[in-house]
C-alpha cells in the first residue's frame, strides 16, 4: 500500500481523533475517563510551558503559579467564599448573570456566579497579566538566574494563597466551586462532559501553538532562544516578545486552572507547589522542548505512567509476591516512586536524548550530489540580483547628506577606553572600510552603531536621525543591518528560517493575527518567503538547495553567506559587514568581494571591517584606520596603506623599514 | 520430535502450571466457600507521603475487623474483601485531592464495592464526598475531622444527592479544638494562650476553632502565628512567644512541624503548658522529638479513649499478634468503622434484603451499636457521630516501653463540652 | 523579657541561622564560581549528608539526647563523623559531576541545569523512599551549656556553629587564594580555554571544586543535625532557598560574600518572625532575591563583570 507519509500521518491523526471521541462510550469507566480528562489538563499545561521554555528558551521553574492563579480566579468568582454586601451597584452585573443576590440569614450578600465558559478567557487574560508581571524582572537576567526568579514567584503564589484566607479560604481550600453549566444543565460529578471539554481545550491550544510556531511570532521566539543578541540585532524586540511568551504560556496555564478546578470543585494551595512545576517540566523535556506534539505525548505518557502503569505494575508485583511468598514484593508500591522516576527521566533525557521523544526540528535527508549542483555555479557575483531591486533611499541621497555620521564617539569598558573620540562619515551609496590591528576597537565601533554596547559620549546619526540610545531592534528598523565577526546564526533553525528572521521587522502580523491567519497575514508571509528565497538564490547553488537544512550543518563559508543573506533580508540601507571574508580561501574571498561590489552597485551603503587589504583596496572608496580606539589615519586606500602610522601599527617600526614598497 | 508432539508437550506443561497455580490460589484463599458472595469495601487512606505510617496503623485496624469476620463466618454467605486505595501522591508529598477524586470514581465504578472506609484527611474527603454522593456509596472516615464536609450549610456541595454519605467514627474539629480550650481554661486554669498552626488544612481549621472558643470563654489569646513544616528553625517565633509570656501554647498541626516545635519549645519556653490536637498523637512525634522534649505535651483525640480499657486489651493483643505493632486510637476508630459496615450487612441479610449500596448506606445511617470499641455508635442526619467525646492525653515518659509506643500517652480525661 | 532582651535574643537567633546558611552558601558558591552553573542538587546533598551523619553517629551507639560526651571521646566521635560524612557527600558530588555534568559541559542552554534538577529530585526521593517522611531524632552528644546575656540566652552550640563556619571560611579562602590548586580553580573560573592552554587540568580542577563544595554541604548537614537535633528529607529545600539567596546577596562566586549574605538573611528571618510573623518570611526572602537579581545582580561584594562583546 503506497500511501505517502504525509497522508499516513493525517489518517493516523484522524483515527486517533475518532477513537478519542468515542472513548467514553466504548469504555464506560468513570475513573478512567477522569484520568483522561486529567491527562488533557496536563497536556495543556505542557503546551503552555512549551511556549515559554521550548519556543522562547526561557526556563520557567515556577510555572504552576499561573495554574494556581487561573484556578483561584474561577474558584473565587464561582464559590461562596467571597461575599461582599449587596448594594444597588451590583444589579447590572446580576442582569448579566455574573452575580446573584443571596441571603444566608442576615444582610443581603453578593454571590459570584461567573460562568465557566466566560471564566476561561477571563482567567487566561488575568494569568497573562501576571505572566507579564512575573516576567518583567527577568528580562535582563541570564538563563539560570531567570530560572531562580521564576522559581521564587512559583513559591510565593501558593504562600499567598495559603495566607490570604478571606479570599482563598487558606489551607482548607475552597468550598463550593460551581460546576460548569451548559444550557441550564450542570456538569455535576460525571467525568464525561469534563473529558470532552478537556479534549476541546487541548485541540484548541494545539492549534494555537502550531499557528504561533509557524508564524513570525514563533520565529522571533526561536531566534531569542537561539541567540538573543543576534535576534535583537535582526530586529526582534526582545522585551515585547519575551513578555509575550510569558503571557501566552501563562494564559494557557490559567485556562487549565479553570478547567481543573471546575472538575475537582475544590482548590487547595498544595496543588500548585514546586513538584507540580517540576512535573510539567518533565513532560516538556520528555516530549521534546519546542515540539508541540511531543509535549502532548509527554503529558499523556506521564499520566499513563502515574494512573495506570505504576499501579498495575504494583498489583502484578503483589500478585507475584503472593505467588512466591515474598513479603517485600507484596508490600512494594511503585506509585510512590513516581517522583524518583521523574528525576531519572530528566537526567536520562538530558544525557541521551536532549531533543525529546518527538524532536522539534527534523533534519531533512542529506543532499545528493545532483541536488548540490542544481543551480548553476557562477564564479563571483550574485545570481538574479535584479529580482531584489535597489536598496537606496533616493530622497536622502538626493539631499546630499551622509548615510552615517559618527562624531566624537567614546566607549569605555570599566577602565579600558575602547573608542576615544572617533569620527567617521559614510556617504550615501558609498563603501567605507575600517581597518586596524586586533583589539583596536573595530567591532566595538559596530556594536556601538548597532546599539549593542552603550556609548559614553558622542553622536551617531543615520540619515540625519540620532541612533545613540536606541535599542538594537529599533536601529535595525531604521535600516541599519549587520553581520557578526564570529557568525551569530540561529543554530537549530534552517537557512530559510534564519533569513526569514531578517524580514521580522518588516512584517506586521501580531500574535492574534498569527493565530487567525487572516488573508493579510497569509499574503505577508508569502511575500516574505518569496523575498527570502530570492535572497538565498542570490548565492546560486551554494544556499538554494540547502534552504531547509539547519545551519549548524553547513560549511563555514556557507554560514557566512547565510549571515549576509539574513542581513540583506532586512531591507537595509546601510550594511555593516564585520570581517565577512574571515576564514575564507582566496577563491571564496574573491567571490564574496564581487558580491559586495554588486550590492554597492544596487545602491546599498556599506561599512566594512576587513583585514584583507586587497579586498579593502578593491571595494572601498574610503578607509579609516583604528588603533587602540583612536583613528590614526583616514583617506583613500592607496594613501592609507602607505601611511607611516598605519604601517607602524600593523607591522611595527622595524618591520616598516624592512617592507619593500611593492604593494 | 514432531511439531505436533512438541506443541502437545507445551500445552500440557502450560495447563499443568495453570492447574498448580489454581490450586495454590484456592488454598491461599482460605476458608471462603465457593458459594460465598464477595462484597468489596474500599479503603482509601494516604499511604504515600507524610501520613503514610499513620495510614498503615489505621488500615490494619479495619483489616483485622474484616479478617476476623471472614474467619468466623460472622455474616453467613458473605466474604468481605478490602480494596486499598491510596489518595497520597509523591508529587503532593501527602494526600492529593485529585487522586482522592479519582479513587472515589473508581470505587463508584466498581459495582462490587458496597461501602468504603476513609479518607484519612479532610481535604481528600472534600473532593470525594460529591462523587460518592452521586454514586450513593457510603464511606465512614476514621480520622477526617474537618466539619465542613458534614455541615448542612455545604450540603449542596458535598452531598448533592441529598442523603448523607460521609460518616465518621470521630468527632469533628468543631469539637476537638474548642473542647481543649475548655479543658485548658477549666481544668488547668490557664488564663493566657498563644496559638500556632502548621499552615495545613487540618491544622489551620483546628487552631481557628480553638482560638474562637478561647475568645468566647475569656481566655486571652496573646497571638496567632503559622509554622512552615518545611522550615527547620522556629527560634524566631518561639522567642516572640517567650517575650509575651503566655501560660499555654496550643498547636494545631501534625508531627512534621510538631517535632521541631517540641524540641525547640522545650529549650526556649520550657515552663509553658503545651497542647495540641490529634496530629500530635503520633508515634512519629515521639520518635522524632524524643524525650525530654515531648514530656508534658497534651494531645487530644476526637474519640472516646479506649486502648487502656481492659475490654480492649484483648483487641490490642490480637492486633499486635497479627501486625506486630501496637494499635493507636485511630486503629480503633477504623476497626469501629469496619464493624459498622459488617453489622450493616448482617442487618440487611437478617431482614432478607439485598446487599446493595443504597441499602448499605441506609443501614449505616440507621446504625445503633451499643458495645463497640469506641462506645455507642449512632449517626445523625449529617453523618456525624452522635457521641462527641474529646479525650485528653498527656505524654509522660514510661521507660519500660519503647520510645514510640502509644503508651507514652497517658489518658487524663474527657475534655469538657462547651 | 525586656524589649532589649528580645532584640538580643532574636539577633542571636539570626546570627546562628546566618552561620548555617553561610556554610551552605559557601559550598554552593564555590561550584558556581567555577562552572557558572546553579547546582540544584547541592542542597539535597546537604540533606543526604545529615542522614549519613545520623547513621554514623548511631554506629557509635549514640541515640536521642541521652548520651553526653566530653573531651576526647567527643572530639573523636565528631571527627569521625565529619570525616565519614564529608568523604561520602564529596564522593557523591564528584559522581554527579563526572557522570551527569561533564558530558554536558559544552552544551549550550538549560541542559546542565535541568540535569541538576533531576539529580536533586533523585537524591530527595531516594532518601524519602528509604528513610520515610517522619523527622528523625538526631543524637546530641554536646553538653548543654548556656550563657546568659541579660534576659537572653546564648547556647554552646550557637557559639560552635559560628566557630566552625568561620574556620571553614578562612580555610576555604586561604585555599582559594594561596594554594596552587586554588589558583588553578580561579583561572578556570575566569577562562577555561586559557587555563587549559596554560597546562591546568581543567577536568581535575572542576572535580576538586565539586568535591570540596559537596564535602562542605555534607559538613553542613552534620552541623545541622547537631544543632537542631533532628533531620528529615525536607530540610534541603527550605535551607537551600535561604542559602541560595544568601549567596546571591553577597555576590555569587565570592567567599566572604557568602558569609555576609548568610548573616543578613539569617537576621532577616529572625526579625521577620518577630515583627511580621513567620507566615510571610518566605515571601520577604524571595522578594530580596528578586530585588538583588534585578537591581544589582553582582550582589553586595561581587564585581560587575566587564562586558565581553
Amino acid at each position: 500500500m503506497l500511501v505517502a507519509p504525509a497522508q499516513r500521518r493525517r489518517l493516523g491523526l484522524l483515527a486517533l481523533v475518532l477513537f478519542l471521541l468515542v472513548f467514553p462510550f466504548v469504555h464506560d469507566n468513570d475513573a478512567d475517563i477522569d484520568s483522561m480528562a486529567n491527562a488533557a489538563a496536563y497536556a495543556t499545561l505542557a503546551l503552555g510551558l512549551n511556549i515559554v521554555v521550548g519556543f522562547a528558551g526561557l526556563l520557567d521553574l515556577g510555572y504552576a503559579a499561573f495554574f494556581a492563579i487561573g484556578a483561584y480566579f474561577y474558584g473565587v468568582f464561582s464559590s461562596f467564599q467571597v461575599m461582599p454586601l449587596w448594594s444597588d451597584g451590583w444589579v447590572s452585573l446580576a442582569v448579566l448573570g455574573l452575580v446573584e443576590k443571596i441571603n444566608q440569614g442576615g444582610p443581603d450578600l453578593v454571590h459570584f456566579t461567573l460562568s465557566f465558559w466566560l471564566a476561561l478567557p477571563c482567567a487566561a487574560l488575568v494569568a497573562a497579566g501576571f505572566g507579564v508581571l512575573f516576567g518583567a524582572p527577568t528580562l535582563r537576567l541570564r538563563g539560570d538566574y531567570l530560572a531562580i526568579v521564576t522559581l521564587g514567584f512559583g513559591e510565593i503564589v501558593p504562600i499567598v494563597a495559603r495566607n490570604a484566607e478571606s479570599v482563598t479560604n487558606g489551607a482548607a481550600g475552597l468550598n463550593g466551586v460551581q460546576a460548569p453549566r451548559l444550557f441550564g444543565w450542570s456538569f455535576g460529578v460525571d467525568a464525561t462532559p469534563y473529558y470532552y471539554v478537556g479534549l476541546a481545550l487541548v485541540a484548541l491550544l494545539i492549534f494555537v501553538s502550531i499557528r504561533l510556531r509557524d508564524s513570525r511570532i514563533g520565529r522571533a521566539w526561536m531566534a531569542i532562544r537561539e541567540d538573543e543578541v543576534a535576534a535583537s540585532a535582526m530586529g526582534v524586540n526582545l522585551v515585547r516578545f519575551k513578555l509575550l511568551a510569558f503571557a501566552t504560556g501563562a494564559a494557557f496555564s490559567g485556562c487549565t486552572g479553570v478547567f481543573y478546578v471546575a472538575k475537582l470543585q475544590t482548590a487547595t494551595p498544595e496543588m500548585f507547589g514546586f513538584p507540580v512545576s517540576t512535573m510539567i517540566l518533565v513532560m516538556v523535556v520528555l516530549g521534546g522542548m519546542g515540539s508541540v506534539w511531543g509535549v502532548v505525548l509527554g503529558a499523556v505518557l506521564l499520566q499513563l505512567l502515574q494512573s495506570w502503569f505504576l499501579p498495575d505494575l504494583t498489583q502484578w508485583t503483589h500478585a507475584l509476591g503472593e505467588w512466591l511468598g515474598n513479603a517485600w514484593l507484596q508490600r512494594v508500591d511503585f506509585a510512590e516512586s513516581v517522583e524518583l522516576i521523574f528525576g531519572i527521566i530528566l537526567v536520562a533525557m538530558m544525557l541521551f536524548r536532549r531533543d525529546g521523544l518527538i524532536p522539534a526540528t527534523r533534519q531533512p535527508p542529506a543532499l545528493s550530489f545532483e541536488a548540490q549542483h542544481v543551480a548553476g555555479v557562477r564564479r563571483g557575483g550574485f545570481v538574479g540580483l535584479e529580482r531584489i531591486g535597489r536598496w537606496e533611499n533616493s530622497d536622502w541621497q538626493k539631499s546630499g547628506g551622509n548615510a552615517l555620521d559618527v562624531r566624537g564617539l567614546t566607549v569605555r569598558f570599566g577602565g579600558l577606553m575602547a573608542l576615544n573620540n572617533v569620527d567617521l562619515s559614510v556617504p550615501a551609496g558609498g563603501v567605507v572600510a575600517v581597518i586596524g590591528p586586533n583589539g583596536s576597537g573595530k567591532s566595538t565601533l559596530f556594536n556601538a552603531i548597532t546599539g549593542l554596547v552603550p556609548a559614553q559620549a558622542g553622536s551617531i546619526r543615520f540619515e540625519g536621525a540620532e541612533l545613540l540610545g536606541l535599542p538594537p531592534h529599533a536601529i535595525l528598523a531604521r535600516g541599519v543591518a549587520r553581520t557578526f565577526q564570529n557568525i551569530r546564526l540561529f543554530p537549530n533553525l534552517t537557512v530559510l528560517e534564519n533569513v526569514l528572521i531578517g524580514r521580522h521587522a518588516r512584517l506586521a502580523t501580531s500574535a492574534i493575527g498569527a493565530v487567525l491567519r487572516l488573508p493579510f497575514t497569509r499574503r505577508e508571509e508569502a511575500a516574505a518567503t518569496t523575498r527570502a528565497l530570492d535572497i538565498i538564490a542570490l548565492f546560486g547553488n551554494r544556499l538554494a538547495p540547502r534552504a531547509n537544512q539547519t545551519v549548524s550543518g553547513l560549511s563555514y563559508a556557507n554560514r557566512r553567506r547565510v549571515e549576509v543573506a539574513r542581513a540583506l533580508a532586512t531591507s537595509p540601507r546601510l550594511l555593516l559587514l564585520d570581517e565577512p571574508t574571515a576564514g575564507m580561501n582566496p577563491a571564496e574571498t574573491l567571490e564574496l568581494a564581487e558580491q559586495i561590489k554588486s550590492l554597492h552597485a544596487q545602491g546599498l551603503t556599506i561599512l566594512l571591517i576587513e583585514h584583507k587589504l586587497d579586498v579593502v583596496t578593491r571595494l572601498a572608496d574610503h578607509v579609516m584606520v583604528l588603533d587602540h580606539g583612536e583613528c590614526i589615519a583616514e583617506g583613500r586606500p592607496e594613501e592609507v596603506r602607505r601611511d607611516e602610522a598605519v604601517l607602524s601599527a600593523y607591522l611595527g617600526r622595524a618591520a616598516r623599514e624592512a617592507v619593500p614598497r611593492r604593494w | 520430535m514432531t511439531m505436533m508432539s512438541e506443541t502437545y508437550r507445551m500445552l500440557t506443561r502450560r495447563s499443568a502450571c495453570q492447574a498448580v497455580a489454581g490450586l495454590a490460589a484456592a488454598v491461599a484463599a482460605g476458608p471462603a466457600l465457593a458459594a460465598d458472595k464477595v462484597v468489596k469495601v474500599g479503603l482509601d487512606l494516604s499511604f504515600t507521603g507524610a501520613d503514610a505510617t499513620d495510614a498503615i496503623r489505621m488500615a490494619n485496624g479495619g483489616i483485622l475487623a474484616f479478617e476476623e469476620a471472614n474467619q468466623r463466618q460472622e455474616v453467613p454467605g458473605i466474604t468481605f474483601k478490602i480494596e486499598k486505595y491510596d489518595d497520597g501522591t509523591a508529587t503532593a508529598g501527602q494526600y492529593d485531592p485529585a487522586q482522592a477524586a479519582t479513587n472515589a470514581r473508581r470505587m463508584v465504578a466498581d459495582r462490587a464495592v458496597i461501602a468504603a472506609i476513609g479518607p484519612q484527611m479532610s481535604g481528600a474527603g472534600k473532593a470525594m464526598s460529591p462523587i460518592l454522593s452521586a454514586g450513593d456509596l457510603a464511606t465512614i472516615s476514621p480520622a477526617a475531622t474537618n466539619p465542613d464536609i458534614t455541615d448542612p450549610k455545604f450540603a449542596a456541595q458535598y452531598r448533592p444527592a441529598g442523603r448523607a454519605v460521609f460518616f465518621r467514627t470521630v468527632a469533628t474539629d468543631a469539637y476537638q479544638g474548642p473542647n481543649m480550650a475548655n479543658y485548658l481554661a477549666r481544668t488547668l486554669k490557664v488564663a493566657s494562650v498563644y496559638v500556632l498552626d502548621d499552615s495545613g488544612a487540618y491544622g489551620v481549621g483546628l487552631a481557628d476553632a480553638f482560638q474562637l472558643q478561647a475568645g468566647k470563654i475569656g481566655m486571652r489569646v496573646l497571638g496567632r502565628d503559622r509554622l512552615d513544616p518545611k522550615a527547620a528553625d522556629y527560634g524566631a517565633v518561639l522567642t516572640r512567644i517567650r517575650s509575651l509570656e503566655p501560660q499555654a501554647l496550643y498547636f494545631g498541626g501534625v508531627a512534621q512541624a510538631g517535632v521541631k516545635l517540641a524540641k525547640q519549645g522545650y529549650e526556649i519556653i520550657p515552663t509553658v503548658i503545651k497542647a495540641g490536637g490529634d496530629g500530635m498523637q503520633s508515634a512519629g512525634l515521639l520518635s522524632g522529638a524524643g524525650f525530654p522534649a515531648v514530656e508534658g505535651w497534651y494531645a487530644t483525640i476526637a474519640a472516646p479513649h479506649v486502648t487502656d480499657d481492659p475490654k480492649l486489651a484483648d483487641f490490642a493483643r490480637r492486633y499486635h499478634d497479627r501486625f506486630n505493632m501496637q494499635p493507636d486510637d485511630y486503629a480503633v476508630t477504623c476497626h469501629a468503622a469496619a464493624r459498622v459496615i459488617i453489622e450493616a450487612v448482617k442487618d440487611l441479610l437478617a431482614h432478607q434484603q439485598e446487599v446493595t449500596r443504597a441499602a448499605v448506606r441506609e443501614a449505616i445511617q440507621n446504625a445503633n451499636i451499643q458495645d463497640s470499641l469506641i462506645g455507642p455508635i449512632a449517626f445523625d442526619g449529617n453523618g456525624d457521630l452522635r457521641n462527641r467525646i474529646i479525650s485528653v492525653f498527656q505524654i509522660r515518659r514510661d521507660t519500660t516501653k519503647p520510645i514510640d509506643s502509644p503508651e507514652q500517652y497517658r489518658y487524663v480525661g474527657v475534655a469538657p463540652q462547651s | 523579657m525586656t524589649p532589649a532582651d528580645v532584640f538580643v535574643q532574636q539577633a542571636i537567633n539570626g546570627l546562628s541561622l546566618g552561620a548555617m546558611y553561610a556554610l551552605l552558601a559557601l559550598g554552593f558558591t564555590l561550584v558556581y564560581g567555577i562552572l557558572e552553573l546553579i547546582n540544584f542538587s547541592h542542597f539535597n546533598l546537604f540533606m543526604v549528608g545529615s542522614f549519613i551523619a545520623l547513621g554514623t553517629l548511631q554506629q557509635f551507639g549514640l541515640s536521642g539526647q541521652d548520651t553526653i560526651l566530653l573531651g576526647l571521646p567527643l572530639a573523636g566521635v565528631l571527627l569521625a563523623a565529619f570525616a565519614v560524612t564529608m568523604l561520602a557527600t564529596g564522593a557523591i558530588g564528584v559522581g554527579i559531576e563526572r557522570f551527569l555534568l561533564r558530558p554536558l559541559r559544552d552544551v549550550k542552554g538549560p541542559a546542565a541545569m535541568i540535569t541538576t534538577i533531576g539529580a536533586s529530585t533523585i537524591l530527595f526521593n531516594v532518601v524519602l523512599l528509604t528513610a520515610g517522611a517522619d523527622p528523625k531524632n538526631f543524637p546530641n552528644p554536646l553538653p548543654p551549656l548556656t550563657f546568659a546575656i541579660g534576659g537572653a540566652v546564648l547556647r554552646l552550640r550557637e557559639v560552635l556553629i559560628w566557630v566552625v563556619s568561620v574556620l571553614l571560611m578562612l580555610a576555604l579562602t586561604f585555599f582559594v587564594q594561596r594554594s596552587r590548586l586554588g589558583k588553578a580553580m580561579r583561572a578556570t573560573a575566569q577562562d577555561p580555554e586559557a587555563a587549559r592552554m596554560m597546562g591546568v587540568e581543567v577536568d581535575r580542577v572542576i572535580m576538586t571544586a565539586f568535591f570540596l563544595g559537596s564535602a562542605l554541604a555534607g559538613a553542613g548537614g552534620l552541623i545541622f543535625g547537631l544543632y537542631y537535633n533532628f533531620t528529615s528529607f525536607i530540610i534541603g529545600f527550605n535551607a537551600g532557598l535561604r542559602a541560595f539567596t544568601a549567596a546571591v546577596l553577597g555576590g555569587i562566586g565570592n567567599v566572604p560574600g557568602a558569609m555576609l549574605g548568610g548573616v543578613i538573611i539569617g537576621l532577616v528571618e529572625a526579625f521577620c518572625g518577630q515583627l511580621i510573623g513567620t507566615a510571610w518570611t518566605d515571601v520577604v526572602i524571595f522578594s530580596i532575591l528578586v530585588l538583588v537579581l534585578v537591581v544589582r545582580p553582582a550582589g553586595l561584594l561581587g564585581r560587575v563583570a566587564p562586558n565581553r562583546s
